[in-house]
């Protein structure tokens, strides 16, 4: 299988604070990789770089064989590479289905909006419910679907989602959880970064750790020792007796 | 519902029947009244950047006084029409946009004050370029707006007519955008322009091209003015006031709504030069300055916002009130 999104060394921060520290990941189509890590790893840097909203001051970002360093965000949207952004920013003052047409700005995407909107108020049909009212007066849970509803609008080949769960009751998490879970059983490549490990490690097949600003550990899923993997996270050493 | 779509259709033919009729033979309202509406356009045309696309510029000054300069240069020097030179006039402001455009880059209260450099390097330009503009001495006897079909529109009357066709042909653009899906992006921009580019909205693109069309407005005004006064210089063409005015007009009209920055226009340039200079000839606009204050502590959206508010809810009460008979 080849790589749907190749991350070669990169750097990245903001102004004269960098972030990212020689960051390598790579993500085969299909599958779900999850990167994992404290707050302030550069979790989300990461993802905002591969989108273009960082710049990026060296290294590479190959999307199926193609070099895209560099390439402004809404050009990245137009190959398929999709964000779903930290804490939502959904547009409050807009009707949630103009929210959602807006996710259908591309025109790639445009012509089929109409058919879009109604498999995403299939998926959640929560959204169609509410579909008349203002994004701002949705809960925490509905925004997040409503987020994940627009960047599904955009129609991705490569779905970056941005801790989903920030904020999120338990019951809600779960929710959204299954709705990215059958988004992967239809065969989508997800890009996951997450700060809730148990819920990250029940979807995904790779895991990536960041730890300030660099990958500390890259595994398949399955193999995922969570003790080990704590340990890494809250940066105890390794082994450390109890 | 119904009412509000025939409200604009009824404004739209008072001002264009009545107004005349009633007023067409008092030649000194009349010329306050194509001021007012001078200001109007401006005010649409700045409301329309800080809406779409959530710009706040200190220096439409600069569009309108390119955009006066253009078209009288070109009729006095090149020989053009009137009508195509100040549609040239409007291209100018458009291009001269594309100068500010590194601007921006920035936000704010940033983007606004270099924009405000801008009006002045341009007013600098105007005055040194002599050979060009004929420098501080200014532009006399300018075209004057043409006849057409036997109607005079260099009268005051002719003269009203055509800038109340520009402003409402602005205004009518503006009311389409906004509804379609690039408006809708640039009214989303407001929110966060991070969220609307990452949902594949080209924003830095849409930004300029607001711009231009800003600018493009604002300099027709601005080419209409001139070949109404017939004369320019470059403190008058550049003056601080073309920015002003429109920002107070706006403002106090209702800056999110269509018709708030004319309704606004007419209202403060009306009742300033009516009621205020008739008992403060000297320093009337501090008046304006507290009306404004006085507005946006009553009502921060502004005056038709807030007419509309009072009807529906006069007309709430009267409903109520057959309720409570019947």
């Amino acid at each position: 299988m080849s790589a749907a999104l190749d991350i070669k060394d990169i750097r990245a921060g903001y102004g004269a604070v960098n972030v990212l520290w020689d960051v390598s990941l790579s993500v085969e189509a299909g599958t779900t990789t999850a990167i994992l890590g404290p707050n302030g790893a550069g979790k989300s840097t990461l993802l905002r770089a591969i989108m273009g909203l960082v710049t990026v001051s060296q290294g590479d970002i190959v999307v199926d064989s193609c070099a895209r360093t560099g390439t402004s965000t809404w050009n990245m949207v137009n190959e398929g590479v999709v964000m779903v952004p930290e804490g939502r920013m959904v547009f409050r003052d807009m009707t949630v289905e103009d929210n959602l047409l807006m996710g259908a700005f591309p025109k790639r995407t445009r012509p089929r909006a109409q058919a879009n909107l109604k498999t995403v108020y299939q998926r959640f049909p929560r959204l169609s419910e509410r579909r008349r009212q203002l994004a701002g007066s949705l809960s925490g849970g509905e925004a997040q679907m409503l987020a994940l509803g627009r960047g599904l609008m955009e129609e991705p080949r490569i779905f970056l989602v941005d801790e989903p769960s920030l904020g999120l009751a338990p019951v809600i998490v779960d929710e959204i959880f299954a709705g990215l879970r059958q988004l992967k059983e239809e065969g989508r490549t997800i890009v996951l970064v997450e700060q809730n490990t148990y819920k990250a490690l029940s979807v995904a097949d790779y895991v990536y750790l960041m730890q300030a600003g660099k990958i500390v550990m890259s595994q398949v899923a399955a193999d995922v020792d969570v003790d080990h993997l704590h340990d890494l996270y809250f940066a105890r050493k390794t082994g450390s007796e109890h | 519902m119904r009412a509000n779509g025939i409200l604009p259709a009824v404004a739209v033919i008072a001002l264009y029947l009545l107004v005349p009729a009633a007023l067409g033979h008092v030649d000194y309202v009349m010329s306050l009244i194509v001021a007012a509406l001078t200001i109007g356009g401006i005010a649409v045309a700045w409301a329309m950047l800080g809406n779409l696309g959530g710009m706040v510029s200190f220096g439409h000054a600069a569009f309108f006084g390119v955009g006066a300069y253009v078209s009288a240069l070109l009729t006095l020097d090149a020989g053009w029409p009137v009508f195509p030179a100040m549609l040239a006039g409007g291209a100018g402001a458009a291009i001269a946009s594309v100068v500010t455009m590194p601007a921006l880059r920035l936000r704010g209260p940033y983007f606004a004050l270099s924009i405000l450099a801008f009006a002045h390097i341009f007013r600098i330009l105007a005055t040194e370029l002599e050979s060009i503009t004929r420098g501080a001495g200014g532009i006399l006897s300018i075209p004057v707006l043409p006849t057409v079909a036997g109607f005079d529109l260099s009268s005051k009357i002719g003269s009203y007519y055509v800038i109340l066709t520009i402003v409402l042909m602005a205004m009518a653009g503006y009311a389409w955008l906004r509804r379609s899906t690039v408006g809708l992006a640039l009214l989303a921009m407001h929110d966060t322009e991070d969220a609307t580019k990452v949902v594949g909205v080209p924003s830095t693109r849409l930004k300029a091209m607001m711009l231009a069309l800003s600018a493009f407005i604002t300099g027709v005004v601005g080419a209409f003015n001139a070949h109404q006064i017939n004369f320019l210089d470059p403190d008058y063409a550049f003056s601080g006031l073309w920015t002003v005015l429109p920002i107070v007009a706006a403002i106090f009209g209702g800056y999110r709504t269509i018709s708030g920055p004319l309704v606004g226009a007419l209202v403060i340039y009306l009742v300033d030069q009516l009621v205020f200079k008739s008992f403060l000839p000297h320093g009337h606009e501090i008046i304006l300055g507290a009306l404004l204050v006085a507005m946006i502590v009553l009502s921060p959206t502004g005056l038709v916002p807030l007419v509309r508010q009072t009807v529906t809810l006069v007309r709430q009460t009267v409903t109520r009130g057959h309720h409570a008979a019947a």
